[in-house]
Formats: C-alpha cells, structure tokens, sequence
C-alpha cells in the first residue's frame, strides 16, 4: 500500500506511568488498519516512576515494542535522538508520550510522506495549553524561528513529526534541539509538508515545561542559524557580525579626527580611542571568522552529504534503472 | 605472575606518586585485605616518573610470584594519566584504585568491593578522621563549592580508595588531576555513585600543609569540572552567558553617556568613561563569538559522541504481537 516497508514509531517518554499503556494502544489501534510493518520504540528518559516497569511488561507481549533505557534523565532531545538511532523503519514517526497527541493522525502523515515529502511537521491548530505560559511565548518562538532560519513553519514545537530515515539521522541533534529539527534539517534542503494535527489537553502526570526557556531558545538559535549559515556561506556569517562594529569605529575615529582639527591638532583620546578598539574588535571577529571556517573545513559536516541527501534524478540522457 | 588473566576479577590500580609509603608497610595491609575478597585479584603499581628504589622493591615481590604488574612513566603525568595507562593492563570486571600511602585501613577494601553490589562506582570517605582545624575548613570549603557548582554532595574527594566497575572507566576519560572527580563525571554519565565510611588509617595522621598554589589549583579544578560537566555541549550557553552580561553594562554606560551629552551636555568626547564603555560591548561581542566558534567545533566534530548514555535496550522479539484487540488483529503484519 505504501512505497516503504516499515514504519518506526518513537516516543519519548518521561515520568509516564499512566500514558505509557494508552499510548501503545492507540498507536496499534491507528496503524494496525493501514497494513503497513512497524515498531514502536518507547524511550525512557530515566524516569523514576514505574514506566519502564510498564514498557517492558508491553515489550514482553508485543515483539514489535522496543524500550530504550536512558541511565538518567537527558532531556527530550537526546531521547529523540536515541529512539532514531535505534529504529529500523525506513520511515519515522516521533510523538510525545503525554498522550496530547494523538497517533490516529499518523495515517494522513504517511500519505504526505508517500508524495514525496522528506518531512512531514505537525501543526497544533487548536492547542489545549494554557494561554499566557505556553501558548503566547511558542507563538512568539515560532514567529521568530520562521524569521530567522527562513524556514516557515507554524509550529516547531509540535511533537508529532514524520522524516525519511536517511534524512533525520544525518541531521545533528544535540542540546535542546528536538524543536529546530526542521530548521537543522533545512542544511538539506528537504521537501517539508504541514499538516494540522489534533491535540488533546493533558490527562496524566504534568506538564515539563517552564518560561525559562526563552533564554535558551533564543541562544540555540543563535546556534542554528551559525551553523547553517557556515554550510551555505562560510565567513559570511561572521563578516555580518563585524559590520556594525567596523562601522561604529569608522566613524568614531573618523569623528575623533576631524575634530581635533579645530582644536588646533589635540586629539580626544577616549573618542579616537574608542573608534581603535571597535575596529580591532571587528578584525579580530573577521579572524575568528576564519578560524570558523579552517574547524568547519577539517570538521566532518559535508554540504554536498546533505545536497545528496535530499536530491532528486530529473533526466538524464543515461538511464540507471 | 601467578595467576591468568583471565581469571582475575578484581584489579587494583595504586598510583606511586610522590607522597609514599615503603612497600613493607603497605603491601601486606592491602594483601589481607584483598585476601578477605576471595576472589582472583592483580595489582597494578602505576610510577608517576622514574623512582628506582621503589622499582627494586617491587621487583622483588614480583619475583616472591606476588600478582603484581608494575609499569614505570619517564616523567610525571598526573594521577588520572597514570591511573589510565594502569586500566590498559587491568583484566578485572571491578577496579580498585587505591594510595601508594596508608591511606585507610586494609580491612575497609571488602566494604569498598561489596558496596558495588548496589552502585557502579563506590568512593569513601574517612571517618572518624583525625584532623586539624584548618583542614577541616579548607576541606568543608572545598565540597561547599563543588556542591554549589555541581549540586552534588560528597564528602572526602581527597580519599583515594575507591572501587568500580570496569565500564566506568571505559567510558569517562580521565586527564590531569580528574581523578579526584571521577565520582563527579560518574554521576553525569548516568551511573550509580555511592559513598561509604571508612577507617582511617593510622598512618595517614600527620601534619601536612598545603603551598597557596594548591588551593589555587583546587578552585581552577572545580572551575574546569563546572565546565565540562555543564557547558562541554553547549559552549554558548557559557559564553553566551558572560557575553551578554559584558555586552549589557557596556550598552548601558553607553546609553547613560550618551542622554547625558544630550540633555546635560556634558562633553562625551573627553570622558574615559567612553574608553570603558566600548571596552566592555567589544568584550562581550568578542567572548559571544567565541561561543559561536566552540558552538561551530561541537557542530562541525561533535557527530561521534552522544549526548546520552543508554542503560540497556529491551525488546522480546519472540513476543507475540496479538494481545490488543484490533481489527486486523488475526492476521497482524509481524515484524522480525
């Protein structure tokens, strides 16, 4: 029925107890009737309640359930991570394991994926979270990320996602990333779908997330953006930097000099001075700028790895079938 | 050596550095106290730079067919170093590193191996423990801080008898003076650590003050473990951190000069305070940056190393997959 043999589905889950059960039922309950092989893997990202009791009593009755055990609590990122790492699919299927998503919606994101998209993202278009802590500061997040990778998606936080398996283990995940897969992804140059998805209010255990989290998103995407610039154009990035920097110094010892001339020849040292030290400052970005590109240029990330990744044969006068 | 390697199951790895006690002293108590194990067990002397007489006396016992291996560094490495090149030669599953000095009492090395029934690494501290005032204070400090820095509590990091299973030290590197927080990096890989009480030693009881450089070199180390521990993959969390401090007051004096060239007209150009003001923004601009390169180096060489660690993978592939009801549930596509 469809173009792929197997489906991985991988859930995080952390401190679930009460989700764990539902959750494996639904999914069976949503893929069974496609007639597509899967798996499901749970991660248990050391939680200390008795979820992984319960995996493993559903491992041990379902041969298609693998559960990942983390030694301690590494966060939502590595857990995705390590469920991608071990899953055999050819396609992959991520969700929270809080039960807010719902695993019926995996069907229409096989069939995007079936037209030829690379990725397929979830879009919570009638979120069930509370407004002012978690509705407004995603809203704004979002907005900010689409500005800033160029990457326009409506919802990056959205766990219900839907890759090629080539595509998402090529892509570097580390930190708290797991919300700028598809602006990490854009390195490649993927085919991106967005489907709206349902989304249930929290049954069990409580929510993990908190307000302090601008800080941190807005430094990873500091990240993001550098090291996705550096493929596309390196230097270039840090030559941006500079810019305003060079500037302000130009014009401040330019200033500094111009008016020594009506004061008979005495500089002001702090004005000159200041222009110097913004100039240096923006030569010696332009060097850690090259420095950027000599660690990027022995590193192991190759652009032409991603440009492979996601390309496609138009015509060709030779034919390779 | 008397014994195959394959048999041992216990190896102790005792780091000969500069502060020692003469082996007549020490290998007996460590002897019966390994003894009391009653498992195969080898030592491994580790010697932190060329000391001969040492060297001799070892030989000796290697010669009465003691299980000892000994292996000599041309000049001093650091303990962790020592310790490393040490495992290289250790076959045992448990790992024991233990002071070339009287330390604690032999007798406390059943209690470090039995404690590992319950936890990967076992690290002690003394008790009751002879002391002097000042040391106390310096040692109370010194936790203080680590557990503030770390929010983890030990101890006596300075206690070098210590047992673990072989994996700790398979995947934690240690380097330089690390050893001490191995416990520390331990726990952030994810594994069990537990602190037990052990005897002091008696020889272990004397005076001994330390030169101002090593609580120098103790607060350095702490400020390295900070690092590595919380920033090693998320430099510009750190930087970041620093940089937008500096860059804020720098922004801010800036401003202030500025509103008071406009509105007070007092000269900006002749005020130092210009001087400091682009100093700081420059400064945090530049350590910003600075995350961003190490941001690029974890991005661009980080691809080998995992975030996480994975306790074990369960998985049944004999299970039947019929248990849930489901529509299609008497003829279910079965995976391998």
């Amino acid at each position: 029925m469809y173009p792929f043999p197997k489906l991985s589905v991988i859930v995080p889950f952390y401190n679930e107890e009460d989700s764990i059960e539902p959750m494996y039922a639904a999914i069976v309950r949503a893929v069974t009737p496609l007639q597509i092989s899967f798996e499901m893997v749970f991660v248990d990202d050391g939680s200390r309640d008795s979820t992984v009791l319960r995996g493993e009593e559903i491992a041990r009755r379902d041969a298609r359930v693998r559960i990942v055990k983390f030694r301690r609590n590494y966060g939502q990122t590595a857990a995705m991570a390590a469920g991608i790492q071990c899953a055999s699919g050819e396609i992959l299927v991520t969700m929270d394991g809080d039960l807010q998503n719902d695993p019926a919606d995996i069907e229409q994101f096989l069939e995007k994926i079936a037209e030829g998209y690379d990725m397929v993202v979830g879009w919570r278009h009638q979120r069930q979270d509370k407004l002012i802590s978690r509705k407004i500061p995603s809203m704004i997040a979002n907005r900010l990320i689409s500005r800033v990778t160029g990457v326009r998606i409506t919802d990056n936080g959205c766990s219900l996602k839907a890759f090629r398996r080539s595509l998402i283990r090529s892509i570097p995940l580390y930190s708290e990333m797991h919300r700028f897969i598809p602006a990490m992804a854009s390195i490649a140059g993927p085919r991106i779908a967005e489907l709206k998805v349902r989304h249930h209010a929290r049954q069990f255990g409580k929510s993990k997330y908190g307000l302090a989290r601008v800080y941190k998103v807005l430094l990873d995407l500091m990240v993001i953006k550098t090291v996705t610039s550096f493929t596309a154009r390196p230097l270039v990035w840090f030559t941006l930097l500079c810019l305003p920097l060079t500037l302000i110094g130009l014009v401040t010892l330019v200033g500094g000099l111009l008016a020594a001339i009506p004061a008979g020849g005495r500089l002001s040292l702090p004005l000159t001075g200041s222009g110097v030290i913004f100039l240096s400052a923006a030569i010696i970005l332009m060097a850690s700028g090259t420095l950027g590109e000599l660690i990027y240029k022995l590193g192991d990330v190759r652009p032409d790895d991603f440009a492979r990744l996601t390309m496609r044969l138009v015509a060709s006068h030779e034919s390779r079938e | 050596m008397t014994m195959s390697k394959s048999a041992v199951q216990v190896s102790v790895i005792v780091y000969v550095g500069a502060r020692r006690t003469s082996l007549e002293a020490l290998y007996p108590e460590y002897k019966s106290g390994l003894a009391g194990l009653g498992v195969p067990y080898e030592l491994i002397f580790v010697l932190d730079g060329p000391q001969p007489g040492y060297e001799q006396s070892l030989a000796r016992l290697v010669a009465d067919g003691e299980p000892i291996t000994v292996i000599s560094l041309t000049r001093y490495f650091g303990e962790a170093t020592a310790i490393m090149v040490g495992f290289e030669y250790a076959g045992g599953s448990v790992i024991l590193t233990l002071p070339a000095y009287l330390q604690v009492e032999g007798s406390e090395i059943s209690a470090l191996y039995s404690t590992l029934a319950t936890a990967d690494v076992v690290v002690s501290y003394r008790e009751p423990r002879a002391t002097r005032w000042f040391e106390s204070l310096r040692r109370a400090a010194f936790h203080g801080l680590l557990r503030f820095v770390t929010r983890l509590q030990f101890r006596d990091l300075g206690c070098n008898a210590r047992a673990m299973r072989r994996k700790v030290l398979e995947e934690i590197h240690l380097y330089g003076d690390q050893q001490r927080f191995l416990p520390v990096l331990a726990e952030r890989q994810g594994f069990r650590v537990a602190e037990i009480a052990v005897r002091q030693s008696k020889g272990d009881r004397h005076d001994h003050t330390y030169p101002p450089r090593n609580y120098l070199r103790g607060f350095l180390d702490i400020f390295t473990v900070f690092f590595l521990v919380r920033f090693t993959k998320r430099p510009l969390r750190f930087f970041g951190m620093i940089g937008v401090a500096t860059f804020t007051v720098g922004i801010l004096e800036l401003l202030y000069l500025v509103i008071a060239r406009i509105w007070f007209s007092s000269p900006l150009a002749d005020r130092p305070a210009l001087l400091l003001a682009s100093l700081l923004i420059v400064l945090g601009v530049q350590i910003f940056a600075l995350g961003l390169l190490g941001e690029l180096i974890i991005f661009t060489h980080g691809g080998g190393s995992k975030d996480y660690q994975v306790d074990r993978v369960i998985h049944y592939p004999d299970a039947a997959p019929a248990s849930v009801k489901s529509p299609s549930a008497a003829n279910p596509v079965i995976v391998a």
